[in-house]
């Protein structure tokens, strides 16, 4: 059987880790990795333990098993805080994250978690010289996390789904105050808003309307030169009459009613 | 004397180690010499508790030694004890040693101690019982590891013995409920000889599952204090163990008054009416649950508030007196305010987008908040097929500020492509092998960039599949399909792209002596309509196909040539049925009509006016027709689970001019089980009609072409089902039924009455990885023009679900 095998069924530590370190060294990470894991409950405590549990972290994270990896490095960090590894493993745990983050349409999990890592890293080294690298990663993060939220908003208003949209666009303006979509979502809670009072029943209509309006004065008084302007005028201008429209027929629904009750009220001979 | 204040740390002594390295220790436990350590401070606790959770000492102590000016020195000292270096079992079976390996690799590289041993112990023993070995003994043994310094290995030597079962169940003190009812309850069975399928093994999860069904048989008839009083399990065989039970019954408690507390939007008479508990009922406290907060079956008290907005509807029914037998119940009612839902959050979607979930959920911002919206969602992300069932969580957040409530969606993804190999013997060229693949959460997006092929890109719910059929060089196929459900994004509309090609050859000693091949291409586009109402599908599709005899006698006059058709066809559908695999209410009516472009106007053009004239592979240059065809099926309950299923079909192909007769193709065939088998060529519509041979009838031969089936057909169906089970893993019915049908040359012979009748019975099973298979026996009771063998009694066998 091969040199390797007969690693594996060794019973001598000492002569394990040092065929991983070899294997490491030769950048065959996978084998490495599966002689580590199973030392490294035995090493705990002995003066090999740290540079083990350090391997292994890279041994994955060559693998780009970034779950993995990040969460070795965390360890590392955890057990062996005073190493002078330990800031590299640091910023190594948030770096996996990172790395295991995915595209903005799919969970935003890891990078949640990423973001946090870089921040505690940041927080504990300020002064490393990572620090620009760090903002960076985070604001990149950060966007993925933006362009998920304008997406899902942005689904509603797709699938004409207007009241939805309004609720959930406006959220995405709370939430990201400097995003780069923000103008549009403006634009697209005013087009929703217009729609949703158009297509609602009558006795909603002039509150809903009055919303629509509410959020051009918003969208123009920001936004004074956005290229979606003159459409959003236009929408307006067609809410302002919606509006009046509403009112009116609503006055004259009333009516009859009001003429019945006076009609009532005097007594006829 | 106080010390307190801050000092520098001088030195660090580290005493009690031998085999363990100081710095490494130190390193961990997070102390160095030119700290400053403020006396006292959590550090020295943090330290110690670090040093601990390695496993490695039996005993911990920090002091101060020695105090200079602000300098203290520290001692550490650590009892080492012997740790684990290795697990080893005795008389355990390869299987076993690596699951239990696995169930307590933790305390490897621990100290040895003997609540660490004893857990080992449990856990070894658990697994067995747990597997029916109730006898099971486990000794250990701590011999030194002679290859690593102060470590032992943990020898577990285990005597699995018999499995153990139970030989006879004894109850005592049980008046109202019989023994046998008891028995039957329970899981574990006594161990009697005819009983073969029943498992009387003694398990004793399992055995405490049992106690509690019997207590929750007793609450079903009222017997609210019923307990088990005292309970025993003894050998009276080194395999055999004894269960006695002793039981306390009580009374058993009727209702007497309800009422209501806190209900303001809903009236007491309107409560008790939902409720359906009246004065004297049983009582039954799970019933009663079901009826208050969650049924499947019925309308209960909290789906009222809770489709409504309750979110925080809370009722408590309280026993405000109990006389006697009698118990006065009071339901106390907590409202609260209605929300309405604000964000939805989508978690755990590792491969599949967001747009493609989100489209699925109905709780959408700014309506009300509603539980049945909660499950019917969870159903619909079922069904996708992309998660696993079990793991979807969904979790309201609300926010009682704002009366809004936030919703958390959680799914996991689970493997979602499916894999078709089969082979089998049909269509009378032998046998037929099948290689199919389908994504089912494909994306075209994707497909651009090559690092998204790992193994297809996936994530935006599309299909692809693929599929190839063949037998050597006689028959083979090939298909390739796509699906968009969405297109567009906006609504339900699904395209879909199809593209086939299949041969078939005559092979004669090894030499191809003709053969014919069929390519087609086709395009369709389904959309669900909101009028008359939602459940009307309307689909339309385009298709083009190229026929190229070469060779070949396919019944068409000319044996060199190429026929083409295209087609548009129109469906419209109706389909309001309850369960696609087991439908008990509902019908599923559908009307289509397939036509091609109408050539016989352009004939003059083309110089082709003299038809008569003209040899066959003129007449099909290009093939025409319209063809229409309705189908209606109605599921109705007659008693239970008894279903009957009522069909009725109908088919008419016709030309467009009158002189014209119609061609060869996509003629009606009927007989049999109704699988197309392979006769592509001329697109037949073969038809079952069970207790007739596979494709005997065929109006007997006028014309050209009336041999290759008919123009008209008519068929009808009576069916009666009753399921055997209905688990999803496996759906099984059995059915019986009367059938008829008959197949006309031409319009001007059709009678709806004159029919070929049967009647038979069958069954079939579905299961999700083969679809769905059945076989039937049916007599045939009308003699076949032509064809005398034809009828009689005989089998059927049917893949897949048949429409008609």
């Amino acid at each position: 059987c091969s040199k390797f095998t007969r690693l594996q069924r060794s019973n001598d530590v000492q002569k394990k880790y040092a065929g991983a370190l070899e294997l490491y060294e030769n950048k065959d990470y996978y084998k490495a990795s599966l002689l580590l894991e199973e030392i490294i409950p035995v090493l705990r405590g002995t003066e090999q333990a740290e540079k083990a549990q350090l391997i292994l972290a890279y041994c994955y994270y060559y693998q780009k098993d970034y779950t993995l990896s990040a969460f070795y490095f965390k360890r590392f960090y955890q057990t062996f805080g005073r190493s002078p590894k330990a800031e590299e493993a640091m910023y190594m745990h948030a770096y996996s994250l990172y790395k295991s983050s995915p595209a903005p349409n799919l969970d935003q999990t890891d990078t949640k978690k990423a973001i946090s890592a870089f921040q505690s890293y940041l927080n504990a080294y300020p002064t490393s010289k990572r620090v620009d690298e760090c903002n960076k990663l985070i604001k990149e993060l950060r966007s993925k996390l933006e362009i998920k939220s304008y997406n899902l908003a942005n689904e509603y208003y797709k699938q004409d789904l207007y009241e939805a949209a309004v609720i959930a666009l406006s959220n995405f303006i709370d939430q990201y105050p400097d995003s780069d979509y923000r103008e549009e979502a403006f634009y697209k809670r005013l087009e929703s808003a217009y729609l949703f009072a158009k297509n609602s029943i009558l006795s909603k209509q002039e509150q809903r309307y009055q919303e629509a309006i509410g959020y051009y004065q918003d969208f123009a008084e920001r936004y004074p030169e956005s290229k979606w302007l003159a459409k959003a005028s236009n929408i307006y201008e067609k809410a302002v009459e919606g509006l009046r429209n509403a009112q009116q027929k609503m006055k004259e629904l009333q009516k009859p009613q009001k003429q019945k009750e006076e009609d009532k009220a005097q007594p006829s001979f | 004397q106080n010390r307190s204040g801050e000092y520098v740390i001088a030195g660090i002594n580290i005493s009690g180690i031998k085999f363990l390295d100081s710095n490494a220790l130190l390193n961990m436990a997070g102390l160095k010499v030119g700290d400053t350590l403020e006396i006292p401070s959590t550090r020295t606790a943090t330290a110690i508790r670090k040093l601990w959770e390695t496993g490695l000492f039996g005993d911990v102590e920090i002091t101060a030694t020695k105090f200079e000016g602000n300098k203290v020195y520290l001692n550490l000292y650590l009892q080492e004890r012997p740790r684990v270096s290795r697990i080893q079992f005795e008389g355990v079976k390869k299987g076993d040693a690596d699951k239990l390996q696995d169930k307590i690799k933790a305390i490897k590289g621990k100290i040895i101690s003997d609540p660490l041993v004893k857990n080992a112990l449990i856990t070894v023993e658990k697994y067995y019982k747990d597997k029916g070995f109730y006898a099971v003994k486990v000794n250990a043994t701590q011999p030194k590891d002679t290859l690593l310094s102060n470590s032992v290995i943990l020898k577990l030597k285990v005597e699995r013995g018999k499995k153990v079962k139970a030989d006879e169940i004894i109850f005592e003190g049980n008046q109202a409920v019989s023994d046998k009812r008891l028995h039957r309850r329970m899981k574990i069975k006594e161990k009697r000889f005819p009983r073969i399928f029943t498992s009387s093994k003694f398990v004793p999860k399992k055995y405490k599952e049992d106690k509690e069904r019997i207590i929750k048989l007793y609450g079903k008839e009222g017997y609210r204090d019923a307990q088990i009083l005292e309970d025993c399990v003894y050998f009276v065989k080194p395999n055999r163990v004894n269960i006695y039970m002793k039981l306390h019954e009580g009374p058993q408690y009727h209702y007497r008054n309800i009422t209501w507390k806190g209900n303001f939007v809903y009236s007491d008479e309107y409560l008790s009416q939902v409720l359906g508990i009246k004065k004297g009922d049983i009582y039954d406290r799970e019933e009663l649950d079901k009826r208050l907060n969650f049924s499947l079956t019925e309308q209960d008290i909290s789906s009222l508030y809770m489709d409504n907005g309750y979110l925080f509807f809370r009722i408590t029914p309280v026993e405000t007196k109990v006389e006697g037998d009698s118990i006065d119940i009071e339901m106390r009612i907590y409202e609260g305010p209605q929300a309405t839902i604000n964000s939805i959050f989508i978690n755990g979607n590792t491969r599949t987008s967001d747009h493609v979930i989100l489209r699925e959920i109905r709780t959408i911002p700014g309506r009300k908040f509603s539980r049945r919206e909660i499950i019917r969602t969870n159903q619909a992300l079922s069904q996708l097929g992309y998660f696993d069932p079990e793991k979807i969580q969904i979790e309201p957040v609300p926010h009682l500020e704002t009366g809004t409530v936030d919703i958390n969606y959680t799914v996991e993804e689970k493997p979602s492509d499916q894999l078709e190999l089969s082979g089998g013997w049909g269509g009378g060229i032998g046998f037929v092998g099948t290689v199919g693949v389908v994504f089912n959460n494909f994306s075209l997006r994707k497909a651009g960039k090559l690092s998204n092929w790992r193994p297809v890109p996936a994530g935006d719910g599309q299909q692809l599949a693929l599929r190839i059929q063949a037998n050597g060089r006689a028959f083979q196929t090939y298909s390739l399909t796509f699906t968009e459900p969405w297109l567009g994004g906006k609504k339900p509309n699904a395209f879909s792209v199809n593209l086939s090609h299949s041969v078939q050859r005559n092979v004669f000693r090894n030499r191809v002596l003709g053969g014919l091949q069929v390519t087609s291409a086709t395009m369709s586009l389904g959309r669900r309509l909101n009028f008359p109402d939602d459940y009307f599908v309307l689909s339309n599709a385009l298709s083009f196909r190229q026929y190229t005899i070469d060779n070949y006698n396919a019944g068409l006059g000319y044996n060199n040539g190429v026929s083409r058709s295209i087609t548009f066809s129109t469906t419209l559908a109706r389909n309001s049925i309850d369960n696609p695999t087991f439908p008990r209410t509902g019908s599923n009516i559908s009307l289509s009509v397939t036509m091609t472009p109408p050539f016989s106007l352009f004939d003059n053009i083309e110089g082709r006016a003299n038809y008569d004239a003209l040899s066959p592979q003129e007449r099909f240059r290009w093939i025409e027709y319209h063809k229409w065809m309705l189908d209606a099926s109605f599921f109705t309950p007659i008693v239970g689970k008894l279903v009957l299923n009522t069909r009725a079909h109908f088919g008419f192909l016709q030309t467009y001019s009158k002189e014209k007769e119609v061609g060869p193709f996509e003629r009606f065939i009927l007989g049999g089980s109704g699988l197309s088998g392979f006769n592509f060529l001329l697109g037949s519509d073969i038809i079952a009609l069970r207790g007739y041979k596979d494709r005997s009838i065929v109006p007997f031969s006028t014309g050209v072409n009336a041999g290759t089936g008919g123009t008209v057909f008519s068929k009808y169906v009576m069916e009666l089902r009753y399921p055997l089970s209905l688990n999803p893993a496996a759906t099984i019915f059995v059915l019986s039924f009367v059938e008829a049908g008959n197949n006309w040359a031409d319009f001007g012979r059709f009678n709806p009455f004159n029919v070929y009748r049967s009647a038979g019975i069958g069954a079939r099973v579905l299961m999700p990885a083969f679809g769905m298979i059945g076989i039937d026996y049916a007599v045939g009771f009308d003699e076949v023009r032509g064809d005398p063998g034809a009828n009689g009694g005989q089998f059927h066998f049917t893949i897949g679900q048949q429409i008609r």
